[in-house]
C-alpha cells in the first residue's frame, strides 16, 4: 500500500470513528443521523483504500439510506426499561470489549497453539475462512440470512394474529 | 506510511467497541438502535481487511461478500427498528 492510499486510511478511520462517537454522544435525532451518513462515507473510504470498491458503494447506499431513516419523519422514540446500572455496567463492558479486540488485533495470535495449517492466529483463521474453506463459509451465511428472514416472518404471524 | 492488517483491526475493533457503546448507553431504543451498524461496519471492515491482507494471491471477493451483506443487513435492521418503533412509540 503507497502513501497516497495509506494516508487516505488514515483520514477515513478518523472520519468513520468520529462519525461513530457523534452516533453514541449526540441528543438530537438530526444530528444522529447525520454522524451516521458521516460514518458511511469514512467506511466507504476505508473499504475504497483497502481495494474493496464495490462494497464502498453498497455501504455507502445502505448507511446514507439508515441515517434518512434515522432522521426521518417515521421515527418514533421509545424508551428502555432498563435501569441506569444496566446502562453504566454496559458502557464499561463496551470499554472492556474494545480492550479486548484490541489485544486481538495487536497480539495476532491471541492463543498458543499448532494446527496443520500452520500457527494458529487472526491470518491463519482468514486463510482458512476465506481460501480454503469458503464454502463452508458461504454455507453459514445463507444460514443466518435464512434464519433472520425465518424470525421476521414468524414475527409478522404473530402479528397478525394479534 | 504503510498500513497493515493490525491497523485495519484496531480500526474495526474502535467501531465495534463505539457501536456497543452507544447500543448499551442510550436509554430510547431507537436510538440504541443506531449503534448495530457501528459494530456491523467494523465487522465488515474486518472481512475486508483479512482478505485483503491475509489471503494469498491479493484481494479476495469473499470478504467484499461478507461487507455488502453486513452493510445491507445494518439498513434492513435500522429499517425495521424504525418501522415497529413507528407502531409502538411517540413521535
Amino acid at each position: 500500500m503507497d502513501s497516497l492510499h495509506a494516508i487516505g486510511f488514515y483520514v477515513s478511520s478518523g472520519v468513520s470513528l468520529a462519525g461513530a462517537l457523534g452516533v453514541a454522544l449526540m441528543r438530537r435525532r438530526d444530528h444522529r443521523g447525520l454522524a451516521l451518513a458521516v460514518v458511511g462515507v469514512g467506511l466507504a473510504g476505508l473499504y475504497l483504500t483497502l481495494s474493496a470498491g464495490f462494497a464502498a458503494a453498497v455501504a455507502l447506499l445502505c448507511y446514507l439510506g439508515a441515517a434518512w431513516l434515522l432522521a426521518g419523519r417515521g421515527y418514533r422514540a421509545v424508551m428502555s426499561a432498563s435501569g441506569p446500572v444496566w446502562r453504566q455496567a454496559g458502557a464499561v463492558g463496551a470499554g472492556g470489549l474494545l480492550v479486548l479486540l484490541a489485544y486481538s488485533a495487536f497480539r495476532g495470535g491471541f492463543v498458543n497453539g499448532a494446527f496443520r495449517g500452520g500457527t494458529f492466529g487472526t491470518e491463519s483463521i482468514g486463510r482458512l475462512f476465506f481460501g480454503h474453506d469458503a464454502l463452508a463459509t458461504e454455507a453459514v451465511a445463507l444460514l443466518v440470512v435464512a434464519a433472520l428472514a425465518g424470525a421476521t416472518a414468524a414475527w409478522r404471524a404473530r402479528e397478525r394474529q394479534r | 506510511m504503510s498500513v497493515g492488517l493490525v491497523a485495519v483491526l484496531f480500526v474495526a475493533a474502535g467501531l465495534v467497541a463505539v457501536g456497543a457503546f452507544a447500543a448499551a448507553w442510550r436509554r430510547e431504543l431507537t436510538a440504541a438502535l443506531a449503534g448495530v451498524p457501528l459494530m456491523f461496519a467494523g465487522a465488515g471492515l474486518a472481512f475486508v481487511g483479512i482478505t485483503r491482507f491475509a489471503v494469498a494471491g491479493g484481494p479476495q471477493p469473499l470478504g467484499q461478500e461478507f461487507a455488502v451483506l453486513l452493510a445491507i443487513a445494518s439498513a434492513a435492521l435500522v429499517a425495521l427498528g424504525v418501522g415497529v418503533a413507528g407502531r409502538e412509540g411517540t413521535r
